[in-house]
């Protein structure tokens, strides 16, 4: 033994260790020089599941391909809707960010990564990339998988000969799985061709506008579970790829990894439904539709200034009753406002002045309070108005003593001494 | 009314005041320097000289003008250079000069810290401006928005950071820096003399990484250094970066009349040479100078003196100034807290700073009239970055250097002509620390795989690849070794504790709005956040409730007591390795690796006015185990002709003073080296002495002891020799040796350790 080697087994308390081993390390370094089908281990039971290798540079990768039918349901969908959905924002006048107006069926690819750590350092290994299209009459599955580290140019090879598009589908992909791409391919890419750049759809922003307000988390496994309607049997939980990776790569038997390669597989194929969903409700196709869902795909629209499109949403909301009607008829009432369309907003500020919830019922107070004060000039019932704001935010401060509370308190006491003021100078 | 004094109204009253008088040993001045100037170099963009020009630099300082020349050559500087001599330019001129000739060229500023980044970033903004320049320079640290990292990463020419964003955040995610890194020209390593012992090592190993990001993406910057003085700037800055190096030491600035005055607090107790506290006296002289708002900066050299001196000014001055007026400075605050500070101290609302050496550093706080340093910072070096921040802007200063009683500080005061005379202390890394070195493996095999046969800086990889490979962190395929595991491993390396994992401090006063006050490495928690321990921060007091050793986490409640609390360590000792050794007769010198067993037993509660013990307690915390280096000196028993007890109170005394001068030698901090007797050494049954290295592995510090060692004892010798008291006092051989033939025996072992 070196010194130097006993030196680092002396100071091994010292050194923080990332994972202990259990068993003889990987038998790494065994061969060099060209590949060929005989050097990959376990070929007959890849081949089984329709997995090939893909030889580039000396160097392989493999990769599984897998078609389904279009009439195959997967959750509450056909993947045929996909089709239709297309062709709703084709008819559509919107220009919503997900609209695929100017795109055909074909022209889309829905993408997800499994990787062997968290975040997107360097040092982050991607094994699997999985790519779904519409081909024809199929949905055509690909995935390009890294059989170890070092042989990431036959990966990206595979992966770029493959993308032949001009929009990519993904869930969280604009922070984590796209950035990540970037970086693997940027550390090769003398060998490689460049990176196209693509239009993205990331769902994952989608669903937390729509559904922030019944999921806690907002994983895609619960957005299928509670929303699309997909049950997972047998499916290996994600937080478990790369211990499997790093099995893998030591014993080289495929099974865990054709394990991980269905789950990717499911993700994958769910993220289609969840664009025929989203489509569905956000072009009102979708008739179960909660009051809820309406009201957020309103907001959605009145963020970004599709103003008809959103009122059509609030009012929809608005005729449902219920809490979510409430908050739609405030939000409507906003729409309005902006367009000056003074009578109808007046007339659902009245309606939540008068309802059960108090926060809404306050907001619309103080908003007649101002059309009274400023548009009508009718001091008495802006002080009528402003006093009913202030006996609903008592209420309210008795259960609550926010800090939120306290700062609107005070502004209430201000317009009311206001309107007092401007009464005596009638 | 009672008109307020000026400066030079207090300068006499130092010289008459008999009060003040006695106990000044030392008046020294330092007349004012001109200035030596060069005209502008022919090659500066038009744009930048009348920038310069508007500014009111028409000509360069020479060491700025030394400086322009080698960069614009293409070679690596260090430029050695006081406070205040105008350094940025040396590196914002070729850099700015550059840049306009090719708008590619990025350059990476590091700054130790992030308040001196802010700085340095409104200064190049702000001649950038002056010049009309199309140039972007960022700061990028963990305050920078997320929204515009982006913009920095791309459109960043000067991107401004600190050594552990670089090491974190930067270098794992090199490949969103691509503009950055295929176009870098230069790097700037500001205050490099920072740059020693553990930090010193982590930063050199995370300048290997840089560099080898670098030649991936085919760029080899040039490195322009920065330094306070010291023995070894070249060495250093050719150590840390690994390139040749040229040395700029032809200071040009001028500099304005300083009066350097050593203050040595008057004897209390004649027997045992007990000297009134240099808090007590640093405390008058403040407050004096703070009453007729002088503003002054008090250094104290460490976290609890800085609190205990705060809470005595801010009591002192409360009526006239108001609390806010003097404030508390130091690491473990939150940035927050240390912006508002700085910003207090340069726009004149706050009058006086009591920091520990946080302030050392360059950043920008205006000017201050006056610097009082509560006991010896503990190198040569740092006295003068203290001193330097008195009188910056060429005026009249004063700086006051009030001894405590600890027997280096009374070496340094008896002594000024070593203090004045000699060169200042060498900076010493050890980049190979096997710890420090595979840590920064990992990251760098996380951020580019290893290639067989490459060497990391200078070090050869082999070896440790494999290590990592059976540890399963890495994998080889063909002749490359890849990062194979899920952790990101920069997390795990902190550049700057010594201890991996720090302590978090929670204050639980109210227990609706529990809030975290601070942190604090592993092994300073030993021994000031056990519990019942008074922790002090911004001058409140808090005593420790819980000390959660598992989770690392120490509970405190505010309180108010007139006492603070001082711990105990006990240490055991083993040799493990020895890898040098010289004898002569009976006398045996080595160095080699050691394992130190350290535990916390008790701790005493001490009065705050006078200093005496009122009760103690013991401390229930786990044993810490530490492999490091060390160096060591035995002799034979029987040659020293003591008694085992007289033996033993005689080592322990002269191990007290040697820990004391120590330091001097080895440009540390005095808890960096420790210095540990015993009657009956494990491995060798001889009385001996060790020095070991705080830190896992060693940086350096005892092995610099071993080749020194003669010199050690020699100077430890002298200070021993001349100290006034009789039998041992806190300033030689300390008090833990309580019998009166310890100062003569400490004298005796040290002799006959030196051969006589």
């Amino acid at each position: 033994m070196s010194s130097l080697r006993k030196k680092i087994d002396r100071m091994k308390t010292h050194l923080g260790s990332e994972n202990a081993p259990e068993n003889p390390p990987p038998s790494a370094n065994r061969e060099s020089g060209e590949k060929t089908r005989a050097d990959i281990p376990f070929l007959e039971q890849w081949e089984k599941e329709n997995v090939h290798p893909y030889f580039f540079d000396g160097e392989y990768c493999l990769v599984r391909e897998k078609r389904f039918p279009l009439d195959l349901k997967h959750g509450k969908y056909r993947f045929s809707q996909f089709i239709d959905a297309v062709s709703a924002w084709h008819r559509s006048e919107s220009s919503h960010p997900l609209s695929a107006k100017v795109f055909s069926p074909e022209d889309l690819f829905f993408f997800d990564i499994e990787t062997t750590g968290l975040g997107g350092g360097t040092g982050n290994t991607i094994f699997l990339l999985g790519q779904a299209s519409i081909e024809g009459d199929s949905v055509v599955l690909k995935q390009h998988f890294l059989p170890r580290p070092g042989a990431e140019v036959p990966l990206y090879q595979s992966f770029l000969e493959s993308i032949n598009y001009s929009t990519l589908v993904t869930y969280n992909g604009k922070s984590f799985d796209w950035p990540l791409v970037k970086t693997k391919h940027t550390l090769i890419r003398e060998h490689l061709p460049r990176l196209p750049s693509f239009g993205h759809f990331d769902l994952f922003h989608a669903a937390k506008r729509l559904w922030k307000h019944k999921l806690e988390r907002l994983k895609l496994s619960v957005v299928e579970e509670e929303v699309l309607g997909i049950k997972r049997e047998h499916d290996i939980p994600g937080f478990l790829a790369p211990m499997i990776y790093f099995d893998f790569v030591e014993r080289q038997n495929p099974e865990g990894i054709i394990a991980v390669m269905k789950h990717n597989e499911t993700d994958i194929l769910s993220l289609i439904t969840l664009y025929i969903h989203l489509t569905f409700q956000l072009l009102g196709i979708d008739h179960k539709q909660t009051a809820k869902e309406i009201f957020e795909v309103g907001r959605w629209y009145a963020y970004l200034g599709e103003t008809g499109r959103a009122a059509e949403a609030f009012s929809h909301a608005a005729e449902s009753g219920g809490a979510a009607s409430i908050e739609a008829k405030l939000a409507l009432s906003r729409q309005l406002k902006k367009q000056q369309k003074w009578l109808e907003a007046v007339r659902l500020w009245k309606e939540v002045a008068d309802g059960q919830q108090n926060d809404a019922a306050f907001q619309a107070c103080i908003e007649l309070a101002k059309f009274y004060e400023h548009k009508e000039k009718n001091i008495q019932n802006a002080i009528l108005y402003a006093k009913k704001a202030e006996t609903l935010l008592n209420k309210e401060w008795k259960m609550n003593h926010s800090e939120k509370n306290g700062r609107l308190s005070e502004e209430v006491q201000k317009r009311i001494q206001r309107l007092n003021r401007k009464i005596l100078t009638l | 009314m009672k008109a307020r004094k000026s400066l030079s109204q207090f300068l006499e009253e130092l010289k008459l005041e008999s009060s003040f008088k006695e106990n000044i040993v030392h008046w020294h001045t330092i007349d004012e320097k001109e200035a030596k100037t060069v005209d502008l170099p022919e090659d500066i963009d038009e744009k930048l000289a009348r920038a310069l020009e508007r500014r009111g630099i028409n000509r360069l300082y020479t060491h700025q003008y030394s400086s322009y020349q080698h960069i614009r050559a293409g070679k690596s500087i260090v430029a050695v250079t006081p406070t205040a001599s105008g350094k940025t330019l040396c590196y914002n001129l070729p850099v700015l000069q550059s840049m306009v000739e090719n708008p590619h060229t990025r350059a990476l500023y590091i700054f130790p810290t992030k308040a001196l980044a802010q700085d340095q970033k409104s200064e190049i903004n702000e001649l950038i401006q002056e010049a009309g320049l199309d140039i972007n320079s960022y700061t990028y640290d963990g305050d920078t928005s997320p929204s515009i990292r982006s913009k920095v990463r791309k459109a960043g020419h000067v991107v401004i950071t600190n050594p552990d964003m670089l090491h974190a955040a930067i270098l794992p995610h090199h490949t969103k820096w691509v503009a950055l890194f295929e176009n870098l020209k230069y790097v700037v390593i500001d205050e490099l003399h920072i740059y020693r012992g553990v930090f010193g090592s982590h930063v050199a190993n995370v300048i290997r990484r840089l560099r080898r990001i670098c030649r991936f993406y085919g760029s080899d910057p040039v490195f322009i250094c920065t330094s306070a003085t010291i023995a070894n700037p070249l060495e250093l800055a050719e150590q840390l970066t690994e390139k040749k190096m040229e040395l700029v030491d032809n200071n040009g600035a001028p500099s304005g009349r300083k009066h350097f005055v050593f203050y040595n607090p008057p004897i209390i107790n004649k027997p045992l040479n007990i000297r009134r506290s240099a808090t007590l006296e640093a405390r008058k002289l403040a407050g004096e100078l703070l009453k007729n708002k002088i503003q002054t900066i008090v250094f104290a050299r460490s976290r609890v003196r800085v609190e205990i001196l705060l809470t005595y000014l801010q009591e002192l001055v409360k009526h006239q100034l108001g609390p806010k007026a003097i404030r508390g400075y130091r690491g473990g605050y939150l940035p927050t807290e240390r912006r508002a500070i700085e910003k207090g101290l340069r726009n004149g609302d706050i009058y006086g700073v009591v920091s520990t050496n946080a302030l050392e550093l360059g950043v920008d706080i205006g000017q201050l009239q006056v610097c009082i340093m509560t006991g010896y910072p503990g190198s040569i070096a740092s006295s003068w970055q203290q001193a330097g921040r008195a009188g910056r802007r060429h005026s009249e200063s004063l700086v006051i250097m009030v001894a405590s009683s600890n027997p280096l500080d009374q070496y340094i005061i008896q002594h000024p002509d070593y203090f004045f005379g000699s060169s200042p202390e060498t900076a010493r890394i050890n980049p190979d620390n096997l710890i420090i070195l595979i840590d920064h493996i990992k990251c760098a095999a996380y951020e580019l795989p290893f290639k067989s046969g490459e060497v990391f800086g200078s070090f050869d990889t082999e070896e440790i690849l494999e290590y990592l490979a059976e540890e399963r962190v890495l994998y080889k395929n063909g002749d490359k070794w890849y990062w194979m595991n899920d952790s990101f491993p920069a997390h795990n390396v902190s550049l700057r504790s010594a201890s991996q994992e720090n302590v978090v401090i929670i204050d639980q006063t109210n227990i609706a709005k529990v809030r975290v006050i601070g942190e604090m490495d592993r092994f300073s928690a030993m021994t000031l956040l056990h519990e019942e321990a008074i922790y002090l921060h911004q001058g409140i007091q808090y005593q420790v409730e819980k000390l959660d050793w598992e989770e690392k986490k120490a509970f405190v409640r505010e309180v108010k007591v007139d006492y603070f609390t001082d711990a105990n360590l006990a240490v055991e000792l083993k040799v493990l390795e020895e890898d040098k050794k010289r004898t002569s007769d009976h006398i045996e010198m080595a160095y080699g690796d050691v394992s130190v067993l350290a535990k916390a037993t008790i701790f005493k509660k001490i009065k705050f006015e006078t200093h005496e013990n009122i009760g103690s307690g013991p401390i229930f915390l786990p044993e810490e185990e530490l492999h490091t280096s060390a160096a060591w000196i035995s002799m034979n028993k029987k040659e020293t002709g003591l008694s085992e007890s007289r033996l033993e109170q005689g080592l322990l005394g002269a191990a007290h003073a040697l820990g004391s001068i120590a330091p001097l030698f080895v440009m540390s901090d005095r808890s960096d080296i420790h210095v540990v007797p015993q009657v009956k050494a494990v491995h060798n049954d001889k009385p001996t002495i060790f020095f070991y290295d705080r830190y896992p592995g060693g940086v350096g510090l005892s092995e610099k002891i071993y080749e020194g060692m003669e010199n050690v004892l020699q100077e430890t010798k002298a200070l021993i020799e001349r100290c006034g008291c009789e039998n041992g006092c806190p300033s030689c051989v300390g008090m833990d040796s309580r019998t009166e033939s310890a100062k003569e025996d400490a004298l005796r072992l040290l002799k006959m350790f030196l051969g006589k």
